[in-house]
């Protein structure tokens, strides 16, 4: 190990950090902004998917149990409802206890007294992980021995998958887009760096520098502006998290905002990665266009 | 150790920078290239560290085709060219020291030979005591100075200075044409191009003078203007 070279190229690196210490600020909150724009994005579509999730949840699929069936058979029909891909929880319910409940929700409505049979059928009520697997669980549940019939919310299933896809692609394109303003205007400004020290690449050339080598302090320089500049905004975002959101959660009860900080910690890391990465790159390319001999 | 076999060059303006030049230059040789502005002295030179490819013609520097040369291997033929600027073209924003040293550590060179070419090429120029200085406290000569040492501190074979005295008074450019004689008679062969009249009479080297991207003349021991004096023309 050469030390006297180790020591050379970081003196190179924090030299032109320092030198162009207005420029380099102004790169480092390009990519700050850009960074905690596209972190609030990813932030708020998160808390979307969670809270969309919760509300889709409620959605069940009820299979109705044939009144001829082998009731010696009924736990193992359970599990196997239980086991189908996509579902997250089943619950048996008699005909007791749905007259029961029946009766619960009809008091002071209806004169349940004149309910003297049990019309209902036993039923399996079924929850599943995520909406868009409900017509795949309701089709298997109704192929199972002993299930006379199955019902869901078809239509409400349907307009929820519409939207929620719908959703997707938009949040696809504000992402894809916001990455790329993010790195235009990262690009941008390192260029602005590399300009100011033209010079300095045209004497690199002179005396026979390689264009790799050339490039190098300038990536290295690329990595360290843009790690601040997603520093500062994963800060940012971190303090509103942590300032804001407590508020916010009480104002509105039923959002589950994740207001734990390990639930950021993956989504801070990535947008870190993200920000040395633009900064790389956008250093490679803009470096590029001066080493055209 | 440098041949143009015909070598024609058009810039895409569609000016003929030079036009079916043949040149031979031996290991070794002390040439000054003359003539106006503009007649081409510059593009000779840009065509032997690889700045300019010729449109059409031949270029051999050290035994290199440099006309047909990849892009990746420019580095190693500037190591073995020293440049020579009339602006200087120093980092204003290192030392005297780091300037010169800049050259061989872009290289990925070893702080043991930066150690040991510095202090030499330095000395060699004669600002060993102002190393530490930063070129705006210089004067342009010694400016001058540290851009020959940088020139030579990868120990190249040639020397090519373009108007090295441009920006000088006549003491510090006879101290500069000292310098590069000395570097010659050490072995490097040395390239000048200029127009200063002064300097081409008083040194007596072999001349080659250039006219509208044509080589007119070419004599050993020569003046600024043609066969003055002597009138001997060992065209070449």
């Amino acid at each position: 190990m050469d030390w006297g070279k180790v020591k050379f190229f970081l003196g190179e690196v924090f030299a032109n950090l320092t030198r162009n210490a207005a420029m380099q600020l102004t790169a480092i909150g390009s990519v700050a902004v850009a960074i905690a724009m596209l972190g609030t994005f990813l932030f708020v579509q998160r808390t979307a998917a969670a809270v969309s999730d919760q509300a889709l949840q409620q959605i069940e699929v009820s299979a109705f149990l044939s009144d001829k069936r082998d009731l010696k058979a009924d736990s193992g029909l359970i599990a196997r409802t239980g086991a189908l891909p996509g579902v997250a929880h089943v619950a048996y319910v008699s005909k007791a206890q749905g007259l029961k409940d029946l009766r619960d929700k009809l008091r002071g409505e209806v004169d349940t007294s004149l309910l003297t049979t049990n019309p209902l059928p036993d039923v399996l009520r079924i929850r599943a992980r995520h909406v868009a697997d409900v017509p795949a669980i309701a089709d298997a549940v109704k192929a199972l021995p002993g299930v006379a019939d199955v019902q869901y919310a078809a239509k409400t299933v349907q307009r929820v998958m519409n939207v929620l896809g719908a959703a997707q692609r938009v949040g696809l394109a504000v992402i894809v887009l916001l990455v790329l303003a993010a790195f235009q205007i990262i690009s941008n400004t390192i260029r602005l760096t590399v300009y100011s020290r033209r010079r300095e690449i045209a004497i690199m050339q002179l005396v026979g520098a390689t264009n790799n080598y050339i490039r190098l302090p300038f990536i290295a320089e690329g990595v360290v502006a843009g790690s601040l500049g997603a520093a500062v905004a994963v800060t940012l975002l971190l303090t509103a998290q942590h300032e804001l959101l407590p508020a916010l959660a009480q104002l509105i009860t039923f959002i589950p905002f994740p207001t734990q900080a390990p639930d950021l910690i993956p989504l801070a890391l990535q947008l870190l990665g993200a920000g040395a990465l633009v900064g790389a790159i956008a250093s490679w390319i803009s470096v590029g266009r001066y080493l055209r001999v | 150790m440098i041949e143009l076999r015909n070598v024609s060059l058009l810039y895409p303006n569609g000016v003929r920078a030079l036009d079916a030049v043949d040149l031979k230059i031996e290991k070794g040789e002390f040439v000054f290239l003359v003539g106006h502005s503009g007649t081409g002295k510059s593009s000779l030179l840009r065509l032997l560290y690889r700045e300019q490819v010729p449109t059409t013609g031949d270029v051999y520097v050290d035994g290199i085709a440099v006309h047909r040369m990849r892009a990746g291997a420019i580095p190693r033929l500037r190591r073995n060219v020293g440049v020579v600027f009339q602006d200087f073209k120093l980092l204003g924003g290192k030392t005297i020291w780091e300037n010169v040293a800049f050259a061989l550590q872009v290289t990925g060179a070893r702080t043991k030979d930066v150690m040991r070419q510095v202090p030499r090429c330095l000395d060699l120029v004669g600002l060993a005591q102002k190393s530490r200085m930063f070129p705006s406290e210089l004067s342009g000569g010694e400016q001058q100075r540290a851009a020959i040492a940088r020139a030579l501190v990868n120990n190249p074979k040639i020397l090519l200075c373009d108007e090295p005295t441009g920006n000088l008074d006549p003491s510090n450019t006879t101290e500069i044409m000292e310098l590069l004689q000395r570097i010659n008679t050490k072995g490097t062969t040395v390239v000048v191009a200029t127009h200063n009249q002064a300097v081409v009479d008083r040194m007596r080297k072999r001349v080659v003078r250039l006219e509208n991207g044509r080589i007119v003349g070419d004599e050993e021991r020569g003046f600024y203007f043609l066969g003055l004096g002597q009138g001997q023309v060992l065209s070449g």
